[in-house]
């Protein structure tokens, strides 16, 4: 039943998110945050996304680009969850260690019941800063589907700034990865 | 999705009702186990309910969320097969990754087994008390009365009789989900449980056991009268009286063995990440209280007290770190520690500033883990200690 309501919570809030287009070339996002676009993505909002953003090439229940462009110490990872079920808020700190950090996103993928499994964490030079990489599977509750996603991080000012990019494994996370890994690429800060 | 909810409903029997009252005042002992079923005509009310939760058990089947050990399979279907005697034949096990306690039975003799339930059980005997359980409402037939029931309601009968017979299973199940099994039925499959248990020569004292640990969590999370914060707790009697009721059931029919050294041994390969699933919830409180249980136990402790350490540091609260820390030492003295001991302790001491104590953690984390995922920082953090 849990599942249902978390499906039903999902379409409904897909049902009534307003979608719009992100443009190719350099887009802001947040105050501080830019990146640079090759193709155009889709932008979705909708009620407790914030503080991140969701963008998706094929549609939110097939991928998801989750963009945190400033998490403030003390600020919750999505603090409303979609199920509606008493769920612990995952909070940042900007004395939190990556190892920390990632520990964060796994609890929000995992909130669901879903099973995550870390496969890289490394060192990586994210918007100019001191940052990481990883890399994850996830086998997703609600459908069974499995899926992988690759992240990036950096904290900044006591502000976290990061990408997620998360896919079905055989075929939609290889079409999309290098376009996820140029972006990463092209963050920058203000 | 219809399925799927059915599945919920007609599943026959969540373990939530382990917690409802059982009428102890009747007689534990004299229980007939009905004959193995036949196959229900599929243009019946229960033949559409085999049908559907065949298709959900063929959809299972498939789910990566599956354990495929067979040797934990086998056990446990073991377990099963000495508590549904001649019905074993139509009885299967599915063990499914989840970190909840959580277990149900289908109509259809498939059962759906969580390893938050796997991970919270102390022993052979405990597993028993909730496959038991479930057996009872399966033997019982519940979910199909409780179908009925709800199909009989008048409010209903339009709307079933223009959905025609399959249309009418899915939408009962709907509707059926949305209640819990009657007190009636929880009693009867309690009774029947406890009498399954005896015959197959487990100690009934065990199943108060996973109450009262279960109780032990919630007051934990919810706070002292967990009954009056959670839903779960808040729609069936007050615990103690449920834990005091299964503790005169164990009462009335004595003996029995726990087969503490079987569990673990079928068990101990999946600690680990059955631990790291729990700690991932991200429901501190109701951890702490199952790693504090275990590490007094003694079952893995070295694991446990890491993870438990995990817990700790990951809440973050005023004195975490350092009990967080006292963990992981302790974890990391064990003969046989786990690798991610030493790496707590890099963490913690990087932070605090103590680099020698630092990097040498961090040097004995790599030469236990080589291939750890996190390897390439841990590298990162040795040569910026150095």
């Amino acid at each position: 039943m849990k599942k249902l309501l978390a499906l039903a919570s999902l379409l409904l809030l897909t049902a009534c998110a307003t979608v719009t287009k992100v443009d190719t070339g350099t887009n802001t996002v947040g105050e501080r945050m830019s990146i640079s676009l090759d193709s155009s993505w889709n932008h979705l909002d909708f009620p407790g996304i914030k503080p991140a953003q969701v963008w998706t090439m094929e549609g939110v229940t097939v991928d998801e680009f989750l963009i945190y462009a400033g998490i403030r110490e003390g600020q919750a990872m999505h603090p409303e969850n979609p199920s509606g079920s008493k769920q612990k808020d995952f909070v940042f700190h900007s004395s939190m260690q990556a190892e920390d950090i990632v520990a964060l996103f796994e609890g929000v993928l995992t909130r669901d019941n879903s099973v995550f499994k870390l496969r890289k964490l490394e060192p990586y030079r994210f918007a100019g800063k001191n940052g990481f990489r990883f890399e994850f599977e996830r086998i997703r509750k609600i459908d069974n589907v499995q899926l992988r996603g690759v992240g990036f991080g950096a904290v900044d000012g006591g502000e976290l700034f990061a990408l997620l990019y998360q896919a079905p494994r055989l075929a939609f996370f290889p079409r999309y990865q290098a376009q996820v890994e140029a972006i990463a690429r092209s963050a920058s800060l203000r | 999705m219809n399925r799927r909810q059915l599945l919920a409903a007609a599943g026959a029997s969540c373990v939530a009702g382990l917690l409802a009252r059982p009428a102890w005042a009747q007689s534990a002992a004299n229980y007939a186990v009905p004959p193995r079923f036949v196959r229900p005509d599929i243009a019946s009310d229960e033949g559409g309910l085999w049908a559907m939760m065949d298709r959900e058990e063929k959809s299972l089947r498939r789910s990566p969320l599956v354990l495929r050990d067979a040797d934990l399979k086998a056990y446990v279907e073991g377990i099963a097969c000495r508590l549904g005697a001649d019905h074993c034949a139509d009885i299967r096990v599915f063990l499914v990754r989840t970190p909840l306690f959580n277990a149900n039975m289908a109509p259809n003799g498939m059962i759906q087994i969580w390893t938050g339930l796997l991970l919270r059980m102390e022993n052979e005997a405990q597993l028993a008390a909730v496959i038991g359980h479930e057996i009872g409402h399966y033997l019982q037939r519940h979910s199909l009365e409780r179908l009925r029931d709800i199909k009989s309601k008048a409010a209903f009968g339009q709307v079933l009789g223009l959905l025609g017979l399959v249309g009418a299973v899915g939408q009962v199940a709907v509707l059926a989900s949305a209640y819990a099994y009657g007190r009636e039925h929880e009693n009867e499959a309690d009774r029947i449980g406890a009498f399954l248990m005896h015959q197959a020569g487990y100690d009934v004292a065990e199943s108060a056991k996973v109450w009262e640990n279960l109780l032990q969590e919630a007051q934990a999370r919810d706070g002292a009268e967990p009954d009056k914060s959670s839903p779960l707790f808040a729609t069936h009697p007050a615990p103690p009286e449920r834990r005091d009721a299964l503790e005169q059931l164990a009462k009335a029919l004595p003996g029995g063995t726990k087969g503490s050294a079987a569990y673990a041994a079928h068990t101990a390969r999946f600690l680990d990440e059955w631990l790291q699933d729990e700690v991932k919830r991200g429901q501190y409180a109701e951890s702490l209280v199952l790693l504090t249980r275990l590490i007094a136990s003694g079952t893995a402790s070295a694991l446990a007290s890491y993870y438990r350490g995990e817990a700790y540091r990951l809440r973050g609260g005023a004195d975490d770190q350092e009990l967080a820390l006292a963990d992981y030492r302790t974890s990391a003295a064990d003969p046989n520690p786990p690798a991610q001991a030493f790496r707590g302790i890099g963490l913690i001491a990087r932070q605090r500033g103590q680099r020698a104590e630092a990097a040498q953690a961090f040097a004995r984390y790599l030469e236990l883990a080589p291939d750890a995922p996190d390897s390439a920082f841990i590298k990162v953090y040795i040569s910026e200690l150095s």
